[in-house]
C-alpha cells in the first residue's frame, strides 16, 4: 500500500457513523484465501460468483488500464484542446477530422453500439460549454447532441429496439442542452450565405467548364468575396448536412404526418451535402498531403488522420454502462453509405400517401422491409403508422377494420365497437403493425406468439355472434347490420390469421432457420396454410363484391357481371401460384427422399417428428390449420416417388397461372417483379423435375440442391453432375 | 510469402480417450483449452460454476496424455422444461475434423437424456458453419435467430434438440 492517506469521500460521517480504514481487513481476507478458494454464503453461491465478475470492465477489473481516469484529467492533459490550433490551417484540418469522426461514430451507434462508446467518446461533446470560443465546432456539437436526443426519443417511443437495448442507454451522458435549437439558426445563416453566393455564381459560371475539381468548389473559391479556403467548403458541408439532418427528424416527428413533405426537402438537401462531402474527400487528402498507414478506406476520417479529442475508454468508468470490450467505429466511407441508405429509407417513408386501406399498407410495409432498413428508419415508420392509438394518429382502428372487412362506410360509427372482443381486435391490429416494423428475427417470434391471440379472438367473436344471432329467425334492421358486421369481421380475422401464419413460415427462409432436410415439411405446411389463406381471401373478396352489387341495386346481372363473378380474383390466383410451387417442391423433396435417401438426417437422439413438432409448435397450438399433424404430413409424402412425380407437374401449373395473372397487376411493379421471379422458379424447377424423373434413380452421380437464388422463399432445384 | 498450412495431427480415432470431469486436476486443462481457442474471456468462477454443479456433463478428450478437446455443460429447470445447455465446446486446431467434438457433445447429450432432460439448447454464431453442421447432424434445429447477439454485431442461432417422449422407442420405421 502506498503512503498516502485515503481521500475522504464526499459522503460525510454523521453522529452514528464514522469512517474507518478497511485496508487491514481486506489484507487479512486476501491472505486468508488461497488461489481457487471461494467464500460460501447464503446469498453468495457459485452462480453469484460467476455473475459478479465482468472481465475487462474497468469498474471491477482493476487490471484494465485507461489512459485517463476522468474527463477532467483528459482535458488537463490536452486531449481536447480549445483552441484546437493557433495555426488556422491546422485548426480547419482538425475540425474537419472531428466532424468526420463524429459522423462515423453516429453511424456506429445506429448500427447497434452504445452511445457512450461512440458519439460520446468525444471529449468536446462531454464538456460542450468549453467549445464556445470555437463557433463552428460549438454549433456542430450542439446539433449532434440535439440529433442524438431526437433519435433516442424516437427509438424509445417506438419501442422497436427489441434486442438492441444498448441503443437507448443514455444515463450519465449529457444529452440535454437548453437552446440547442437556437444555435441551429447560426448554421442556417451559414447555409443561406452559401446558397446566395452559389446562385450568383451559377449564372456567371455556366459558360466555363473546369474539369476534375468539383464545380461547386471552384465557384466558391473563385467568386467568394472573402478569401475562404477550399477546405472551409468541406467543413461547411458537414455542418450544413448536420443541420438538415436534424430538421429531417424534427419534421418527421410532427403528428399525423404533417411534416412529411418538409422532411423530404431536408432529406434532399442532406443528400446534396453528403454528395459534396464525398467529392471533397479526395481533394482534402491530396491537399493536406499526409501519409498514413493502412488502407484509407478503413479510416474514420476523410483525411485518413486520427482525430483529436476522442477517448472511448473514458465512459467505461462513468455511470453509463458500456460493454467491456473495444468496438470498431465504422469507417468514414461506410458511415456516409449508411446515412445515404438511411436517408433513402426515410424518404420512402415520407413519400407514403397514408393510405387508409389496411391491405395496401400491409403490402407497403412488407415491401419496405425487403431492403432491410435499420432501426432508426423502422422506428420512424412505426411512429408514423401508430400514434395515439390510431392509424396515422388519425383513423380509429375500428374504422380501419370495417373498411378492410368491406363493410359500408357508416359501420365505423356503430356501437358494436364498444364490444370487448372488438376492442381487443383493434389492439391486435395495432400490435400487428408495430410488429411488422421490427427486425425480421424479432418479427417472426412475435408473429408466432400472437397467433394464439388471433385464434382466441376469432373464437370469442364467433361465440358472441352465436349468442346474439344463434336462434334468431326474423330480425330487426339493426340486428341485420350487427350480423353482417360480425360475419364480415369473422371472415376478415380468419384471413388475417392465415396471413400471419404465412409470414411466420416464410420469414424462416429469410432468417435461414431451415436446413434442406427440413424443406419438405416446411413446404408441406406452407401449402396447407396457403390453401386456407386462398380460401378465406376468395370468400372475403366474394362478400365484398356482393356488397358492391347490392349497392348498385342491380336487379338483373349483365353477362359481364356474371363473368366477373365466376372469374377467380387476381389476388387469389397469385396465391394459387404460390400453392402450386409449394406443392411441387414438397413432392419433389419427398420423392428424392423416398427414392434415393437424400435430404434426410436421422440423428442419434431424435426423429423427424421431433423436428416437425419444434418447427410448427406455435402453429399447432393455435390449430392453424385444423387437422394438420405429423401423421398427416407423413401420409401425404410417404408414397411420393419418381413415377408419381412424372404424372403431374405442379410447376407447369404455376408457370401458367403466373403468366395469366400478369395483366391484372400491370399497375403494380412490385407484384409484377415477383411474378417474374415466380415464373423463373417454376421454369427451372419444371425442367429439373423432368430430368430427375428420367435419370434420378439410375444415375448416382446426379447431385440435387435447393437454392434460394431466384425467389426469397421458393427454392430453385439445381441438378448437377458431381 | 505463403502462409504455412495448419499442421494436422496424425492419429487413429481409437487413440483418443474420453473422460468425464474427474476433479480439480482437470480444471486447468479445461481452462487452458478454452482460453486458447475461444474468444470469450471467462473467470475461474465461471468454470467452477459449471464443473462443480454438473461434473457429469463435462468431458475431456486426451491423445497420448495431452488434452485436445473439452465440452462444458449444465442443465436445469427453465420455464417448466428440464433443459440441458451446452456452454463451451473446444477441440484444438490440429485435431479438428475427425469427430472428436461430435463424440464429446454426444456423450454429454446422452448424459442429459438419461438425467431426464426434455431438450438441449445452445447458441452459435450464424457464421460458424462447422458448429451448425455438427449440431445439425445430431438433430438440433435452428429454433430462433437472435439479432446482433454477439457484441461484434454477428447474429446467433438458438439451436434446440427435442428428445422424443420417454416411453417411445426410437424406431427407424417411421421414416421410411
Amino acid at each position: 500500500m502506498d503512503g498516502h492517506s485515503p481521500k475522504l469521500a464526499s459522503i460525510p460521517a454523521s453522529d452514528s457513523t464514522v469512517w474507518a480504514d478497511a485496508s487491514p481487513l481486506l489484507q487479512a481476507a486476501c491472505t486468508g484465501l488461497r488461489d481457487g478458494e471461494l467464500i460460501h454464503g447464503d446469498n453468495f453461491n457459485l452462480f453469484a460468483a460467476m455473475s459478479a465478475l465482468e472481465i475487462m470492465d474497468p469498474k471491477m477489473d482493476s487490471g484494465i488500464v485507461c489512459t485517463y481516469y476522468s474527463i477532467d484529467e483528459a482535458i488537463e492533459n490536452g486531449a481536447a484542446p480549445i483552441p484546437i490550433s493557433l495555426d488556422s490551417t491546422i485548426d480547419v484540418q482538425r475540425t474537419i477530422d472531428i466532424m468526420d469522426h463524429l459522423l462515423a461514430c453516429e453511424a456506429a451507434w445506429h448500427k447497434g453500439h452504445s452511445l457512450a462508446q461512440t458519439v460520446f467518446s468525444c471529449i468536446y461533446l462531454l464538456r460542450l460549454d468549453r467549445t464556445a470560443p470555437h463557433a463552428l465546432l460549438h454549433s456542430y456539437c450542439r446539433v449532434i447532441r440535439a440529433t442524438c436526443k431526437a433519435v433516442v426519443s424516437v427509438v424509445s417511443d417506438a419501442r422497436a429496439h427489441e434486442e438492441e437495448d444498448l441503443f437507448t442507454m443514455t444515463y450519465g451522458l449529457p444529452l440535454n442542452g437548453d437552446g440547442d435549437d437556437k444555435c441551429l439558426s447560426m448554421l442556417n445563416a451559414v447555409e443561406e450565405t452559401i446558397s446566395r453566393q452559389l446562385r450568383a455564381c451559377k449564372a456567371a459560371s455556366s459558360k466555363r467548364r473546369l474539369p476534375e475539381v468539383p464545380i461547386l468548389m471552384q465557384i466558391w473559391s473563385h467568386y467568394s468575396p472573402t478569401p475562404i479556403w477550399k477546405k472551409d467548403f468541406a467543413k461547411l458541408c458537414c455542418a450544413v448536412y448536420a443541420f438538415h439532418f436534424f430538421h429531417v427528424l424534427a419534421c418527421m416527428k410532427r403528428p399525423q404526418g404533417r411534416g412529411l413533405e418538409s422532411a423530404r426537402k431536408h432529406i434532399a438537401s442532406c443528400m446534396t451535402e453528403l454528395e459534396s462531402i464525398l467529392k471533397s474527400a479526395d481533394f482534402i487528402r491530396s491537399c493536406f498531403g499526409e501519409s498514413y498507414e493502412g488502407d484509407i478506406d478503413d479510416k474514420t476520417t476523410a483525411s485518413g488522420r486520427e482525430p483529436i479529442g476522442f477517448d472511448a475508454m473514458l465512459n467505461s468508468r462513468l455511470s453509463a454502462p458500456t460493454p467491456p470490450r473495444a468496438i470498431k467505429i465504422l469507417s468514414w466511407k461506410k458511415a456516409v453509405q449508411y446515412f445515404v441508405k438511411l436517408l433513402h429509407d426515410l424518404d420512402v417513408i415520407c413519400s407514403y400517401p397514408l393510405d387508409p386501406h389496411l391491405e395496401s399498407l400491409l403490402r407497403f410495409v412488407v415491401q419496405f422491409q425487403i431492403s432491410q432498413p435499420d432501426l432508426v428508419a423502422r422506428s420512424h415508420l412505426q411512429l408514423l403508422l401508430v400514434q395515439d392509438g390510431k392509424l396515422y394518429g388519425r383513423d380509429p382502428f375500428f374504422a380501419v377494420i370495417t373498411k378492410a372487412a368491406a363493410l359500408p362506410e357508416a359501420t365505423k360509427n356503430h356501437d358494436i365497437q364498444k364490444n370487448e372482443s372488438i376492442l381487443q381486435l383493434g389492439m391486435l391490429v395495432m400490435n400487428l403493425l408495430k410488429i411488422l416494423c421490427t427486425n425480421a428475427a424479432w418479427q417472426r417470434r412475435k408473429h408466432g406468439k400472437f397467433l394464439q391471440d388471433w385464434r382466441v379472438i376469432y373464437v370469442q367473436l364467433e361465440l358472441a355472434f352465436r349468442n346474439e344471432f344463434g336462434e334468431v329467425s326474423s330480425s330487426s334492421n339493426d340486428e341485420n347490420i350487427c350480423m353482417k358486421i360480425f360475419q364480415h369481421i369473422l371472415l376478415w380475422v380468419e384471413e388475417k390469421t392465415y396471413w400471419i401464419a404465412f409470414r411466420f413460415l416464410i420469414l424462416g427462409f429469410e432468417l435461414e432457420l431451415y436446413s434442406t432436410s427440413e424443406y419438405c415439411m416446411v413446404y408441406w405446411y406452407l401449402y396447407a396454410v396457403l390453401t386456407k389463406l386462398a380460401e378465406k381471401t376468395h370468400l372475403k373478396i366474394a362478400v365484398s363484391y356482393d356488397i358492391a352489387k347490392r349497392k348498385g341495386k342491380k336487379k338483373k346481372d349483365s353477362p359481364k357481371d356474371l363473368a366477373r363473378e365466376s372469374r377467380i380474383p387476381p389476388a387469389v390466383l397469385f396465391l394459387q401460384c404460390y400453392i402450386c410451387l409449394a406443392e411441387g417442391l414438397t413432392m419433389i423433396l419427398a420423392a428424392l427422399r423416398n427414392e434415393i435417401s437424400v435430404f434426410q438426417s436421422p440423428g442419434p437422439f431424435n426423429t423427424e417428428q421431433e423436428k416437425f413438432v419444434q418447427h410448427f409448435e406455435l402453429l399447432q397450438r393455435a390449430c392453424i390449420p385444423d387437422h394438420v399433424s405429423y401423421p398427416s404430413y407423413k401420409e401425404s409424402t410417404t408414397h411420393a416417388c419418381f413415377s408419381t412425380l412424372a404424372m403431374y407437374n405442379y410447376f407447369k401449373d404455376a408457370q401458367r397461372i403466373a403468366k395469366e395473372v400478369k395483366s391484372s397487376f400491370s399497375n403494380d411493379p412490385d407484384r409484377l417483379a415477383e411474378l417474374r421471379k415466380l415464373e423463373q422458379v417454376a421454369e427451372h424447377n419444371s425442367v429439373a423435375q423432368n430430368l430427375i424423373c428420367r435419370l434420378g434413380a439410375l444415375d448416382p452421380s446426379l447431385k440435387v440442391s435447393f437454392e434460394l437464388s431466384h425467389h426469397p422463399f421458393f427454392a430453385t432445384v439445381v441438378v448437377k453432375r458431381s | 510469402m505463403e502462409a504455412m498450412p495448419e499442421e494436422k495431427a496424425e492419429f487413429e480415432e481409437a487413440e483418443i480417450k474420453y473422460v468425464s470431469y474427474g476433479g480439480e486436476h482437470h480444471l486447468p486443462l479445461i481452462m487452458n483449452l478454452v482460453d486458447q481457442e475461444l474468444s470469450e474471456p471467462y473467470s475461474i468462477f465461471t468454470y467452477r460454476y459449471f464443473v462443480y454443479l454438473w461434473p457429469q456433463l463435462s468431458f475431456l478428450a486426451f491423445h497420448k496424455g495431452k488434452c485436445v478437446g473439452t465440452v462444458v455443460c449444465k442443465m436445469g429447470e427453465h420455464r417448466n422444461t428440464f433443459r440441458g445447455y451446452i456452454a463451451m465446446l473446444v477441440v484444438i486446431k490440429p485435431y479438428r475434423g475427425r469427430g472428436i467434438a461430435t463424440e464429446l457433445v454426444t456423450r454429454s447429450i446422452r448424459m442429459m437424456m438419461e438425467s431426464g432432460c426434455e431438450e438441449v439448447t445452445l447458441e452459435a454464431e450464424v457464421t460458424n458453419k462447422g458448429a451448425l453442421a455438427l449440431y445439425g447432424r445430431l438433430g438440433f434445429i435452428r429454433a430462433k435467430r437472435l439479432f446482433h447477439y454477439y457484441l461484434n454485431g454477428v447474429d446467433a442461432f438458438r439451436l434446440k434438440l427435442l428428445f422424443p417422449p420417454p416411453r417411445q422407442e426410437l424406431s427407424p420405421s417411421l421414416d421410411t
